[in-house]
């Protein structure tokens, strides 16, 4: 099976004032599995159901594989959906339910039933073609949901949320398994989801969604590693983001920043700007010394919580300078030296430090909700 | 080891008295109070139906004087007055009997498209057209057989007052009864399966066919038993639109024997009723309980 391209080009949805998706332009080639991420309410699932049919746009194109698509009805689209409720026909049974697609297609007898054992093999269901979907546990329903959808042999799978109604184990093991079906049949898979650990496992690419718009578009590593939004370092993971004040060039490539009383060199990000900006940085990358240790990049403040995580522990630092920062630490050994109350100096090192300018988030800076992720 | 057992407070009044107090404030006992009035409300309920349906076999004609048992008399024993001798009882029940089915197979498709249509119709005038559904149902029926009648003597002058009217009113407050139940289920039903079904290739016709229509089939029998119940036993309007005593249902016999010379034939009638009612209902539960097979949802479910 070949997947197909998908371009979307100034792909909007306004349903009444409201408007859900602002104009999306996005390339997606052929096989590629490719996520949508962002909060509820920020039109990724609009733009799905868009791809898929189910809505008709305000305004824009969609092309498939080079043909516009935007006006054909959805039943007609080369292009299969996975639901979030999974929507197995309660009344029908597993086979039947995998076979919809194939009997509306009129395919005929002996193709049927060879190509739904087919399809119920490579999702691991050979044997339970007579059961109904309320027989079936959440994991096999969701096996059913993806057999019926592929079974056609779209050029292109939409999935909205598939593994959000699973429990935490079985989800880690089925993104595995999506990931490795993807790589089998080659289709390719839009993906949308609000879990940014689901997205940066399976992704080849993400787009990171907010206000019906894309904040920023690229490989996970890249998203996470490099985020150019505010929101989508808040969003990705857990950021820290100081409010501060580029000052000047250090010379290097990077720039000044004034946080507080502290001056600390920049590396990263958008250091060409000058006056208020948010400085972003990851608690795994920021380091606790002991109060008075020497050295640039180094902000004073005192412990203010210690929280064990399991495999590691979370600090949050009061500083000096005003809101708190968090620091993973690993090992075990180091918790029993960080004590609520004890002053610290964190390092902040320049190459993890990145200057964002653009859009602000939408919850208060540094603030203590920041680790209600977790 | 020693056990120290709490110190009870002196206890205030009798013995009785103590003892309700202590039903009262276990909070594991039974719900005694609460069953009591619920079977009280049950007997209450139940009783004139049982002694209606007592003095249809009694031996005598008198409708208060138990005057021994006779099983068949005043059903097919008595040869000018029970119901199966007497034309006009047994037209009667026909003409209810005809009623009420032809209801059910009107009103039942006719409120199942209704509400198809309501329930998926987006845009202007949709919320007006839900609104507009629940009139004849908060219409007092009487003023519902008034209108109807003065709308077939002066408006549709082609429908002359007869079964065809009696049928028509009865269509006509049906379809609300029937348009409630659906769209309760089309909306816990929601709008997936469809959408999976076109999603897969389905068109509407196919959609509705293959996978809305058996989704609906459990309302569409609770529905079908609630019209049969209200048609069957509706007097007000079936009066204003009779066309004489050849149109005569149970009710409207039942009513204008007992204001002349009542026979315990009338109670054998009124109980035949009763026993068709409840014959349907078990039937339709039957068949409900069939296609529920294997489907989450219950009666509760279709608010019914």
């Amino acid at each position: 099976m070949a997947g197909g391209a998908v371009s979307l080009s100034a792909l909007a949805k306004q349903f009444g004032d409201f408007v859900a998706v602002a104009g999306i332009d996005l390339d997606i080639p052929s096989g590629e599995f490719f996520s949508m991420l962002g909060p509820s309410g920020c039109g990724k699932t609009t733009t799905l159901r868009m791809i898929g049919g189910f809505e008709k746009p305000t305004s824009g194109r969609i092309l498939l594989d080079g043909v516009d698509v935007t006006e054909t009805s959805a039943h007609r689209r080369p292009v299969n959906t996975v639901f979030q409720s999974y929507a197995l026909f309660p009344h029908l049974n597993v086979f039947d339910n995998v076979a919809f697609g194939l009997r509306r297609a009129r395919v005929d007898k002996t193709n049927v039933r060879r190509r739904v054992a087919t399809a119920l093999e490579l999702v691991g269901l050979t044997g339970r073609e007579h059961s109904k979907p309320i027989q079936l546990s959440g994991g096999q329903q969701q096996r059913v949901a993806l057999a019926r959808a592929l079974i056609l042999e779209p050029a292109v799978l939409l999935l909205d949320e598939p593994l959000g109604a699973l429990d935490a184990k079985l989800r880690k093991n089925l993104q595995t398994e999506l990931k490795a079906l993807q790589k089998t049949v080659g289709i390719t898979f839009i993906y949308v989801t609000h879990d940014q650990e689901e997205a940066l496992t399976m992704s080849d690419r993400i787009a990171v969604m907010c206000d019906g718009r894309v904040d920023q578009l690229g490989a996970p590593r890249e998203v996470y590693e490099e985020p150019s939004t505010v929101f989508v370092a808040d969003f990705l993971g857990v950021a820290n983001l100081l409010p501060a004040k580029v000052v000047d060039s250090n010379g290097n490539g990077g720039c000044r920043v004034r946080l507080g009383e502290t001056e600390l060199d920049a590396g990263r990000g958008d250091t060409a700007t000058r006056g208020d900006a948010m400085l972003v940085v990851r608690p795994e990358r920021v380091f606790l010394e002991e109060h008075g240790s020497a050295g640039p990049n180094r902000v004073p403040g005192m412990v203010e919580r210690v929280v064990y995580l399991g495999p590691a522990v979370q600090v949050v630092v009061r500083l000096a300078a005003g809101g708190t920062i968090q620091a993973l630490v690993q090992g075990t050994s180091d918790e029993l030296r960080w004590r609520q109350g004890t002053p610290v100096h964190a390092h902040l090192p320049g190459d993890a430090l990145r200057v964002l300018t653009s859009r602000e988030p939408e919850i208060a800076p540094a603030g203590d909700d920041q680790e209600e992720k977790r | 080891m020693s056990v120290v057992l709490p110190v009870r407070a002196p206890a205030r009044g009798g013995r009785l008295s103590r003892r309700l107090r202590r039903t009262a404030d276990n909070p594991w006992g039974r719900p005694r109070f609460l069953g009591a009035v619920t079977w009280l409300y049950m007997a209450w309920s139940i009783v004139p139906v049982v002694i209606a349906i007592q003095f249809s076999f009694n031996a005598g004609r008198s409708l208060t004087a138990w005057q021994g048992f006779s099983l068949s008399r005043w059903y097919w024993g008595d040869p000018i007055n029970s119901v199966f001798k007497d034309p006009a009882l047994q037209h009667a029940l026909l003409q209810s009997l005809k009623l009420a089915g032809l209801d059910v197979l009107i009103a039942v498709p006719l409120g199942v498209s209704l509400a198809l249509g309501l329930a998926r119709w987006r845009g202007p005038g949709a919320k007006a057209a839900n609104f507009l559904m629940l009139f004849p149902l908060v219409t007092p029926e009487i003023v519902m057989g008034v209108a109807l009648f003065l709308v077939f003597l002066h408006l549709f002058t082609f429908i002359h007052p007869g079964t065809t009217a009696q049928l028509l009113g009865h269509v006509t407050f049906s379809i609300s009864y029937v348009v409630i139940v659906m769209r309760g289920r089309l909306f816990s039903i929601g709008r997936d399966y469809e959408e999976a079904a076109i999603d897969l290739g389905a068109t509407h016709w196919q959609t509705l066919r293959l996978v809305l229509l058996p989704l609906l089939v459990p309302a569409v029998l609770a529905s079908a038993i609630i019209v049969f119940a209200i048609s069957i036993d509706d007097f007000v309007i079936s009066s204003w639109l009779s066309c004489g005593s050849s149109c005569d249902t149970v009710p409207i016999n039942v009513y204008s024997a007992a204001r002349q010379a009542p026979l315990p034939s009338i109670n054998a009638l009124a109980a035949m009723l009763v026993y068709i009612t409840i014959g349907v209902v078990l039937i339709g539960y039957g068949l409900y309980r069939l296609a529920m097979r294997g489907n989450r949802g219950s009666l509760a479910d279709l608010g019914v």
